[in-house]
């Protein structure tokens, strides 16, 4: 948790995309910032990159205001995938309220996968972050190129983590909306469990997660 | 200054007030070309509406107009620009839109950077830490280097003095083996002899005691006098009753058996003394060549049936040494060869000098020694011959005598196919 001011009524919360480069991290927040209306967020920003790669991170503000007046700020991150920008994401991870791992789904990426979440689990354990304490939501990308792995198979072998996990393709803005409500759900549960966001504050979670992920009516 | 207080903390995504983000020297160009475009008052207000920077004053009269716009920090207003002019400015609208665009650009920007230095800050601050601790870790081990290097040649001292020590005490425990063993076998081969001769010897006190009655017999019927025809016949009769012609007869056998016992006794303790240098002999010089071609002709009745001499005698120089001993010392080698073939023997002599070193070699086509006995050929006592026909003594006093004279005796042999002995002797020069 960023910030909690109970005076000034003002909570800051931190969800971060991680996952192996090129698993499409700012694609899925290009696709949230398309997607989700206006009113519930700030501007994508997007610091400097090398030959569209994110080298620093980028940052997507949503807002929320409970009628208790509790103004609650959600700001999702997403790291460079790239092995050797390892410093920088464990600089994101700090004080992380949720993580969003994005995965490839692509069979030849599988390895990879394996290992950008071992070193999840690993900056996870040196920021002081318990990962079975974390709201945790996985992401299959890329489900819309040839050369997958099934579904079914995904699924065989991430259920039994008790991870949700999801398919999706960021390209084809589906998936996406889906696995960024289940990380809002999750962040409010656990948030909920440590401040009582609706006993104290009258936050309530169906209309936290709606108002946070409102899409885009269609017209 | 110290570590701790240089070290700086940043937490990606800790929320920022504008003071933090744009400064007054930033803004005011911005707000000057406000008043230059007839803006009357123009003023760049924080969170709590409290100004960050001012310019312009307001006239003591007229009601101006008010335009307060946001300024947003990651999409969340966090300031105002706010704007005061006379009602009849032209175009005050646009100027406070491009005025906000202005501004808005510069916070956003100046927040980007901030945001990017503060990721870069904590790398750098990260990898510098991290050198930090290879240095130290570097040091460290460079430090336990230099230490095990001056201590090494210390270690490498006490290790050698220790296996000097453990050396030599296996030495001496297998000087006291060797001892053992010599003990046992000279018991065993003295024992044998002395056994007959203690047995010979309580016979022949019988034969004796025989021996003294007859003479007494005879001197009785000496002195009482009589027909010497009566005396002879009593004497016959007497010297059959004792049997005393196989008396005569035997004792001189057990004589002849003790003599022979006492010399083989003495024989086993002349080769120990030999062995133990016991007897204090004087070194003398030897012609090798000369004793060897002696030993050949003495030992010429010895060669089996069909025996094959082969010599290749070269001149030695003179050899200093205790005579007696190197000559037993080629006699016993010999010996081994003529014994290890019943006949059709081929046996080679040769001698040479090479480099500082002389060789002498004896060698047969004879039986060989089997891999498994060959360790133990130069151990006192150790015979593969039948009890009674080698007293195991040969080899172990051949080396000894070779050794003593700082030298070296070699064997080498193959089993059905021969052996080679090759005795090695130092160059001794005339002084």
């Amino acid at each position: 948790m960023i910030e909690f001011d109970e005076q000034q009524k003002r909570l800051v919360l931190k969800l971060v995309y991680y996952g192996p480069a090129l698993s499409g991290k700012t694609t899925n927040l290009l696709c949230l910032h398309d997607r989700l209306q206006q009113e519930g967020r700030g501007e994508l920003m997007m610091l400097d990159t090398t030959e569209d790669r994110t080298i620093y991170f980028d940052l997507l503000p949503f807002f929320y205001v409970a009628p208790s007046g509790l103004k609650i700020k959600l700001k999702v991150y997403t790291v460079p995938g790239q092995v050797r920008h390892d410093a920088t994401r464990k600089a994101v991870l700090q004080r992380a309220d949720g993580v969003v791992f994005i995965a490839d789904s692509q069979l030849i990426q599988q390895g990879v996968n394996a290992e950008s979440f071992a070193n999840l689990e690993q900056n996870l354990s040196m920021v002081g972050l318990a990962i079975e304490q974390l709201p945790l939501v996985v992401q299959f990308n890329k489900q819309d190129l040839p050369g997958v792995v099934p579904e079914a198979e995904l699924r065989e072998t991430w259920g039994p983590t008790g991870l949700p996990v999801f398919m999706a393709s960021a390209l084809q803005g589906w998936g996406v909306l889906e696995t960024f409500q289940a990380a809002v759900e999750g962040l409010f549960d656990t948030v909920d469990q440590k401040l009582g966001l609706r006993e104290h504050y009258q936050v309530s979670r169906d209309d936290f997660v709606a108002q946070l992920v409102q899409a885009e009516t269609k017209l | 200054m110290t570590e701790a207080s240089s070290h700086i903390e940043f937490i990606i995504g800790e929320e920022k007030r504008l003071a933090d983000i744009v400064g007054k020297a930033e803004v005011e160009p911005l707000l000057r070309s406000a008043l230059k475009l007839g803006i009357t008052r123009a003023a760049l207000l924080d969170e709590d509406d409290l100004p960050l920077a001012v310019l312009g004053e307001l006239p003591e009269s007229g009601a101006p107009v008010r335009k307060q716009l946001n300024i947003l920090v990651e999409g969340e207003p966090k300031g105002a620009l706010l704007l005061e002019a006379t009602e009849d400015l032209p175009g005050f609208e646009a100027i406070a839109r491009l005025l906000q665009d202005a501004l808005q650009l510069t916070v956003t920007n100046n927040l980007k950077r901030m945001l990017t230095t503060e990721v870069h800050t904590t790398i750098v601050q990260e990898s510098y830490e991290q050198l930090v601790n290879t240095n130290r870790r570097l040091m460290e081990s460079e430090r336990r280097y230099r230490d095990l290097a001056r201590d090494l040649e210390l270690k490498v001292e006490e290790r050698t003095a220790e296996l000097k020590a453990a050396y030599s005490r296996l030495l001496q425990q297998e000087k006291l083996a060797a001892v053992g063993q010599l003990a046992a076998g000279m018991a065993h081969e003295i024992n044998t002899p002395l056994g007959f001769i203690g047995s010979n010897l309580h016979s022949f006190t019988k034969y004796q005691a025989r021996m003294a009655e007859m003479l007494e017999l005879y001197q009785r019927l000496l002195d009482e006098g009589g027909v010497l025809e009566q005396i002879a016949w009593q004497a016959r009769q007497r010297r059959q009753q004792l049997k005393l012609d196989f008396v005569l007869t035997d004792s001189g056998l057990l004589l002849e058996q003790c003599r022979e016992g006492v010399e083989r006794i003495a024989t086993i303790v002349a080769q120990l003394k030999g062995f133990a240098h016991l007897d204090g002999m004087e070194q003398q010089s030897m012609d090798l060549v000369h004793e060897l071609k002696q030993l050949l002709a003495g030992r010429a009745p010895q060669f089996p049936p069909n025996t094959r001499l082969i010599t290749d005698l070269q001149p030695l120089p003179p050899v200093v040494c205790r005579v007696p001993l190197m000559v037993q010392a080629f006699a016993n080698i010999l010996d081994n060869a003529l014994k290890s073939r019943a006949e059709g023997l081929e046996l080679r002599v040769s001698s040479a000098v090479a480099g500082e070193r002389l060789l002498i070699s004896i060698s047969d086509n004879g039986c060989g020694i089997p891999a498994d006995q060959l360790p133990r050929i130069f151990e006192p006592f150790f015979t593969t011959r039948p009890v009674g026909s080698g007293t195991g003594m040969g080899l172990t006093v051949a080396r000894e005598a070779v050794i003593g004279a700082g030298g070296a005796l070699e064997v080498t042999s193959r089993e059905g196919e021969g052996t080679v002995v090759t005795v090695c002797l130092p160059l001794t020069l005339d002084p």
